[in-house]
C-alpha cells in the first residue's frame, strides 16, 4: 500500500486536481498495481488497499486523508457496495465503483448505493484524469446547502478569481477551476489551496481541528448571530480566532447544521420517552443509531438545569447515519420535508459533536428559549420556537455522557421555544414541529412549552454516542472518549 | 545498427499480429503508456504479476470443477476474477473466454465448464507464449542499444 502523506498530502493549490487523494480497493493485485500507476500519472496521490475491511479502517483512521474512493465491486470480504454505503455514510467521500462485468443491474445497483460513477474495467487512464470531478461536484453541492445567500456568494466569488486567490480566503486552485468554497472538511480544503487567506494567512496547510473551545466558541458565535442569520464571516468575526479561516468556519458550519439536522430527525425517531416520532425519516433510521442518548440533560445540566431538562443529547448516531445519508441539499429533508417548518437550513450538523455550550436550561416553562450562547442576549434569535411544540428538539447533545457542558452560561436555552407544557411530548411535539429547525436552530420550535423539568427530555434518542463519535472522527481528528468531554449541544433545546 | 533497427522492425510486426490476432488489445498499449523512466519494467512487471496469479486463479478453477458437487458459484468467482484480471492487461482472448465461462457456470452446465476451463487454458498458455516472445525481442531491442518502440 502506498500510503499517501498523511495531512499534508496536499496537492499543489494551483494545480487542482493535482494531488488529488485517492483511495483504490480492489482485491485484484494486477489491477491495483495498474490503477496505481494510473492515478499516480494524473498527479493524485494513490493508497491502495486489497481488502475491504483494510479499506474501511484506513478511511476511518485517517480521516479526512482521502478525498475520493474507488473500489471494484467484487471484493472477498465484503460486498464492494456495502463498503460503498459505508464510505457514503461514513465519511461521505465520493466512492466510483469499477468492475469487469458492466451488465446494467449491476451498475443500477451501484448508482442506488450511492456511487458516483461506475467504471467498466478496463479501465483507461483518460477516465481516471476526470475523477475529480465528482469531488469537485460534491463540495459545490455542499457548499450550496450549507450557506445560502452566503454560499453561493462565495462560489460565484470563487469562480471570479480563479488564480487568484481572493483575500475572502477563498483560495482556489489555480486556473483550472474554482472548487467549491467550501470543502467538506477543512483539510481537504487546506490541501487544496493554499491557505493564503486573507484574514489568516496559515499558508501551511494545517488542519484545523475543532476542539471542544474551539467549538463552544463556533457555537457562541452562532447563537449570538442567530441561526438564521449566521454566516462565516459573522461567525468567524465573533470568535475572533485569529488563525481560523472563514472557510474553516464555513466547513464546520456546514457540518454543524448537517448534523442538527440530523439530531432533529433523530430526536423525533427518538423520543426521550421512547415515542418513536412517527414521521423520522426511515432514513434516519439507519444502523448507525445506537443508543438513544437520553438527554442528558439531567445530568449534564449542572447549573442551569433546576430541573431535568434534557438536553437533549442527540443520538448522534443516528443524526449521524441520518446525517449521512442526507445529501447536502435534502438536509432538512427528512424533517424538514414533513413539516413545513423552516427548513431548518443549515441544520445540518454533521456529525458535529456538537460541543454546544449551550445549554438549555429548560426551565419549566421556558418559553422563549433564546438559543443564545450564553445569555439569554436575545440577540441570536435563532431558534425561535415558533411553534410550539418544539418538543423534543433534539438538541444534538452530544452524547448522553457528556451534556455537562451543554451549559450554557445562562440559562438560555437556545432556541426560544415556547415550548408547551407537555409531559408527553416529548417526541411527539416534536411531530409539529418540524425538528428540523430546531435542531440546530431552534427556529421553529414548537410552542409547546415543554415542561422540561418533567420531561426528562426525551430527547431524541439520538445514538449520540454514535453519532458524536462519527461527527467527532468525522472532521476533527477527535476519538470517541473525547467526545463525552463535549457538551453536546444541539442548539435549539429540542425538548422534546 | 541495422540489427536494432530489425529488431525494432520485428517487434513492430510482432505487436501488431498479436492485436490483430486478438491476443493483445488496447489496454495492453496502455500499460505501456504508462511505463516511463521512472518505472521502466512497468509492463513485465505487470505482467509477471498476472501470470502468477493466473496460475493460481486456473488451479482453483480446476479444482473447484473436480469437485463432486460442484459448486457454480464459486466457479463462477474464479472465472470473473480471471476475467477482471485478464482484462487488466489486455488478454483479448482470454478475457473472452471467461466471460464464456461465466455464462456456463450460471446455467450450471458442467461440460460447457469443463470445456471453457480447457480453452481458457489454453489460451492463456499462447498468450503467455506470445508475450514472452515480445518481451524476450523487447531485451534483444534493449542489450543492443536501440530503444524499444511504442506500437499504436
Amino acid at each position: 500500500m502506498t500510503e499517501g502523506i498523511h495531512g499534508f498530502s496536499s496537492p499543489r493549490a494551483d494545480v487542482f486536481p493535482a494531488g488529488l487523494r485517492v483511495l483504490v480497493v480492489d482485491d485484484d493485485p494486477t489491477w491495483l498495481k495498474i490503477l496505481e500507476k494510473m492515478l499516480k500519472k494524473c498527479s493524485y496521490e494513490v493508497t491502495t488497499c486489497g481488502l475491504a475491511i483494510e479499506a474501511l479502517d484506513l478511511l476511518r483512521e485517517r480521516k479526512d486523508g482521502f478525498d475520493i474512493v474507488i473500489s471494484d465491486v467484487n471484493m472477498p470480504d465484503m460486498d464492494g457496495f456495502k463498503l460503498l454505503e459505508h464510505v457514503g455514510l461514513e465519511m461521505d467521500l465520493p466512492v466510483l465503483m469499477m468492475s469487469v462485468d458492466g451488465e446494467t443491474s449491476r451498475v443500477m445497483r451501484g448508482v442506488q448505493h450511492g456511487a458516483c460513477d461506475y467504471l467498466l474495467k478496463p479501465i483507461r487512464m483518460k477516465e481516471l484524469r476526470n475523477i475529480w470531478q465528482h469531488v469537485y461536484r460534491k463540495k459545490i453541492h455542499e457548499v450550496k446547502d450549507s450557506e445560502s445567500h452566503e454560499g453561493l456568494e462565495e462560489i460565484l466569488m470563487m469562480r471570479n478569481v480563479s488564480e487568484q486567490q481572493s483575500d475572502d480566503g477563498y483560495l482556489f486552485c489555480g486556473g483550472d477551476m474554482t472548487p467549491g468554497s467550501r470543502k467538506r472538511k477543512d483539510s481537504e480544503h487546506n490541501k487544496y489551496e493554499e491557505k493564503d487567506f486573507a484574514d489568516h494567512s496559515s499558508v501551511k496547510k494545517a488542519r484545523v481541528v475543532w476542539t471542544v473551545d474551539l467549538h463552544q466558541k463556533f457555537v457562541k458565535a452562532v447563537n449570538l448571530i442567530g441561526f438564521e442569520k449566521v454566516g462565516p464571516k459573522k461567525i468567524l468575526d465573533l470568535m475572533n480566532v485569529p488563525w481560523l479561516t472563514r472557510e474553516n468556519v464555513a466547513s464546520h458550519l456546514q457540518k454543524y447544521r448537517l448534523y442538527l439536522t440530523r439530531l432533529q430527525k433523530d430526536d423525533l425517531k427518538t423520543s426521550a420517552s421512547g415515542t418513536k416520532h412517527p414521521d423520522i425519516n426511515p432514513r434516519d433510521t439507519t444502523e448507525k443509531r445506537t443508543e438513544p442518548i437520553k438527554i442528558q440533560q439531567n445530568e449534564a445540566v449542572s447549573s442551569h438545569r433546576t430541573t431535568n431538562h434534557t438536553i437533549h443529547e442527540v443520538d448522534v448516531k443516528g443524526n449521524n447515519a441520518a446525517l449521512q445519508t442526507i445529501k447536502p441539499k435534502k438536509m432538512i429533508t427528512g424533517y424538514a420535508a414533513k413539516t413545513s417548518i423552516h427548513p431548518f437550513e443549515s441544520t445540518q450538523y454533521s456529525q458535529f459533536n456538537s460541543v454546544l455550550p449551550t445549554q438549555y436550561s429548560w426551565g419549566g416553562g421556558f418559553k422563549e428559549i433564546q438559543f443564545k450562547q450564553e445569555n439569554n442576549n436575545n440577540n441570536a434569535p435563532q431558534f425561535q420556537v415558533h411553534n410550539s411544540c418544539f418538543t423534543g428538539v433534539g438538541l444534538p447533545a452530544q452524547q448522553n455522557t457528556s451534556i455537562p457542558s451543554f451549559q450554557l452560561p445562562d440559562p438560555v436555552i437556545g432556541p426560544t421555544w415556547s415550548m408547551k407544557q407537555d409531559p408527553c411530548t416529548e417526541q411527539t411535539s416534536i411531530n409539529n414541529m418540524e425538528l428540523s429547525p430546531f435542531l440546530l436552530q431552534g427556529q421553529h420550535c414548537s410552542s409547546t412549552n415543554v415542561d422540561h423539568q418533567n420531561k426528562g427530555v426525551t430527547v431524541t434518542k439520538f445514538n449520540d454516542q454514535e453519532f458524536i463519535n462519527d461527527a467527532l472522527k468525522f472532521d476533527y481528528d477527535y476519538e470517541y472518549p473525547d467526545l463525552w468531554e463535549y457538551p453536546v449541544i444541539g442548539q435549539g433545546l429540542f425538548i422534546v | 545498427m541495422s540489427s536494432v533497427l530489425q529488431l525494432q522492425r520485428q517487434f513492430i510486426d510482432y505487436t501488431t499480429s498479436l492485436h490483430n490476432e486478438g491476443y493483445l488489445d488496447n489496454q495492453f498499449t496502455e500499460l505501456q503508456k504508462l511505463q516511463d523512466e521512472s518505472n521502466p519494467d512497468f509492463v513485465t512487471e505487470v505482467v509477471s504479476m498476472y501470470f502468477e496469479d493466473s496460475d493460481k486463479l486456473l488451479n482453483n478453477l480446476t479444482t473447484a470443477l473436480q469437485q463432486r458437487n460442484v459448486d457454480y458459484k464459486q466457479v463462477d468467482a474464479h472465472a470473473h476474477q480471471f476475467k477482471g484480471s485478464s482484462s487488466s492487461i489486455g488478454a483479448k482472448r482470454v478475457t473472452n473466454v471467461c466471460a464464456h465461462f461465466k455464462g456456463f457456470c450460471e446455467a450450471k452446465n458442467l461440460d460447457g465448464c469443463l470445456r471453457c476451463l480447457q480453452q481458457v487454458k489454453q489460451e492463456y498458455i499462447f498468450f503467455r507464449n506470445k508475450l514472452e516472445a515480445l518481451f524476450r525481442l523487447e531485451q534483444q531491442i534493449l542489450q543492443a542499444g536501440g530503444s524499444v518502440p511504442m506500437v499504436e
